[in-house]
């Protein structure tokens, strides 16, 4: 059975334009300029327990509404939605108590208070077990690398470590959903390191079923098996990552070192070329023509070195997103 | 229960963590104590009965609205604008935890934090200045006094919930709140007995909830009011309750609900 099942969402916003201030909010009682924005527009999925995908697709796409709505936050305009085999929006104590949401731009840690007093109140809230709690604790912190400032306050802290405590705090209760908005925002790369190589160790132990959403490829191409591409509230994409490339990218990349300096209106009958500079070339060919075209550089040019690779996977991505444009 | 107590706990720690901020915040109150008590200590001087009060009963007055404050006006539900104006907010909505409760919880610590200070900052002040007051024993004054604070209490909770809550709607809801600061003080009785305003302004204000928070308890410690006085005032306490109670709940769902169709 699917722990999470989206079938046709919809969520749209009803959105006003007004003038700032309070004053502006009194004049836009009485008169307010409707518009409507789509965010997310007809999505179904399904998610088995213990999978991690990857939710991917530029600001706006409908990546943080789509979260929003599977951790009950806010209501789908229409379709339908199932957690758990609960629906988000009623937010039953058995719902909660077993999602945790976790957004980058968002901080639920007490800012004055060292970490560790919120987790004692998260403990109470969630209704933790002693004995689990202090286990979790600890293997939290350990696997994080955080054990000795968890008692320092959290405004002393970096970003990084923050997010750490986050992470921490939001995990303090076992949740079996666990939905993650853009974790490594704003994070240095040795900190996205971190948290992606936590993230996925959480999932396997645990076998938590995991949705991230993040902008940063790296994030997903390490995590995520299978990807989610959404854009402008709808789904462009749903597989495994492996095979974006078969979908969407039916060309190879040959990369050609040059003995000496080649003119570039030779090169150009090859193929379509991504970057060149004199004595280096990169061109995208057909997946059919790889040989014919290896062949016939390798004969026409002295070349030193010739390489045959798949497209960047940002690449394919970033040429989904032009095409839907 | 437990998580509550836990609530409790940490509102606390915040309030000892900004030491000097809460140190300037009871200074505040001490000097806005002090300004009224000396206002009318000076007043006295010349007269022993002025708008009907003594000097006893006036400076007694001005004490226990002091202590009103500390009871009443201590809130921490407006809190809540920065978590909502934030989005923090969310971290409360996907918690099994009671919206109402946790700030009822935050608000009950904080004004036990106050009370605390005020018994300190008042002892001492009786025993610097001296000053003649009225200790008020009679169980049959002190018992509406008690529920009549309670009920100001609850007033002031409500009318601070619904004046939050409006930052799901407005960007300023801190406007508001200031507003509203500057009636409580004024009119409310913070500042002065508001019987001695003309009569007609006294009667139409007697129907608005703000005498309730501050004049209505400290006038029911002196025990001069009639009979008809304390049944009339305690039918308004409660038709206020039930209004703003409904009101909050009222608005609460309209709050989530626009929360939930707009997002943040």
């Amino acid at each position: 059975m699917s722990v999470i099942s989206v079938k046709n969402l919809k969520k749209y916003y009803q959105v006003y334009q007004k003038e700032p201030g309070f004053w502006g909010s009194i004049q836009a009682l009485f008169l307010r300029k409707y518009y409507n924005i789509k965010a997310v527009d007809g999505i179904s999925f399904e998610i088995p327990e213990g999978e991690l995908v990857g939710f991917i697709g530029p600001n706006g796409a409908g990546k943080t509404t789509t979260l929003k709505v599977l951790s009950g936050l806010l209501y789908p305009t229409s379709g339908e939605v199932r957690v758990l085999g609960l629906k988000p929006f009623e937010r039953q104590k058995q719902f909660q108590a077993n999602i945790s949401l976790i957004m980058g731009q968002k901080n639920q840690l007490w800012w004055d208070l060292p970490a560790w007093d919120s987790f004692i109140l998260n403990k109470e809230i969630y209704e933790i077990d002693e004995g689990i709690f202090k286990k979790n604790v600890a293997k939290l912190s350990e696997m994080l690398g955080v054990e000795d400032i968890l008692k320092i306050p959290v405004r002393k802290l970096s970003l990084g470590q923050r997010m750490k405590c986050e992470l921490i705090v939001a995990l303090l209760h076992s949740p079996k959903v666990l939905f993650l908005d853009e974790p490594t925002i704003g994070l240095d790369v040795v900190a996205q390191k971190n948290m992606r190589d936590f993230i996925k160790e959480y999932n396997e132990e645990f076998r938590a079923t995991v949705i991230l959403t993040s902008h940063y490829m790296g994030d997903v191409k390490e995590l995520c098996k299978r990807v989610i591409i959404i854009n402008e509230g709808e789904i462009l994409y749903d597989g495994s990552l492996v095979s974006i490339v078969n979908k969407f990218a039916p060309y190879k990349v040959i990369k050609v070192d040059f003995e000496k300096e080649v003119d570039v209106e030779k090169l150009k009958e090859f193929g379509e070329i991504e970057k060149y500079s004199g004595n280096f070339v990169e061109v995208r060919i057909k997946k059919g023509e790889v040989f014919a075209t290896a062949t016939k550089l390798l004969s026409e040019f002295d070349v030193v070195d010739l390489n045959i690779e798949d497209p960047a996977i940002e690449d394919i991505v970033r040429d989904i997103f032009n095409a839907a444009k | 229960m437990k998580k509550y107590w836990e609530v409790f706990k940490i509102t606390w720690q915040q309030l000892l963590i900004y030491r000097v901020n809460f140190a300037l915040w009871r200074l505040r109150t001490i000097l806005q104590l002090l300004l009224v008590y000396f206002i009318w200590w000076s007043v006295f001087q010349s007269q022993d009965k002025v708008f009907g009060y003594t000097t006893a009963s006036i400076l007694t007055y001005v004490l226990v609205a002091a202590l009103m404050r500390a009871v009443v006006l201590s809130t921490r539900v407006t809190d809540m604008i920065d978590s909502i104006n934030s989005g923090n907010i969310v971290n409360f909505l996907i918690k099994p935890l009671g919206f109402i409760r946790y700030y009822l919880t935050r608000d009950i610590a904080d004004k036990l934090f106050n009370i605390g200070f005020y018994i300190a900052e008042v002892s001492l002040l009786i025993l610097l200045l001296k000053p003649p007051i009225i200790i008020q024993t009679k169980l049959p004054v002190l018992i509406p006094f008690f529920i009549a604070t309670l009920g100001g209490l609850v007033i002031y909770f409500c009318i601070n919930f619904i004046v939050s809550l409006t930052a799901f709607w407005v960007e300023n809801s801190w406007g508001p709140l200031f507003l509203m600061s500057v009636f409580l003080e004024s009119l409310g009785g913070g500042l002065f007995p508001i019987d001695i305003l003309p009569k007609p302004l006294f009667d139409i204000l007697m129907l608005t909830p703000f005498p309730y928070l501050i004049y209505f308890p400290a006038k029911l410690y002196l025990g001069s009011m009639s009979y008809s006085e304390i049944i009339s005032g305690f039918s308004i306490i409660f038709i206020w309750i039930t209004v703003l109670v409904a009101l909050m709940r009222v608005s609460i769902n309209a709050g989530f609900r626009h929360f939930s169709a707009v997002g943040n």
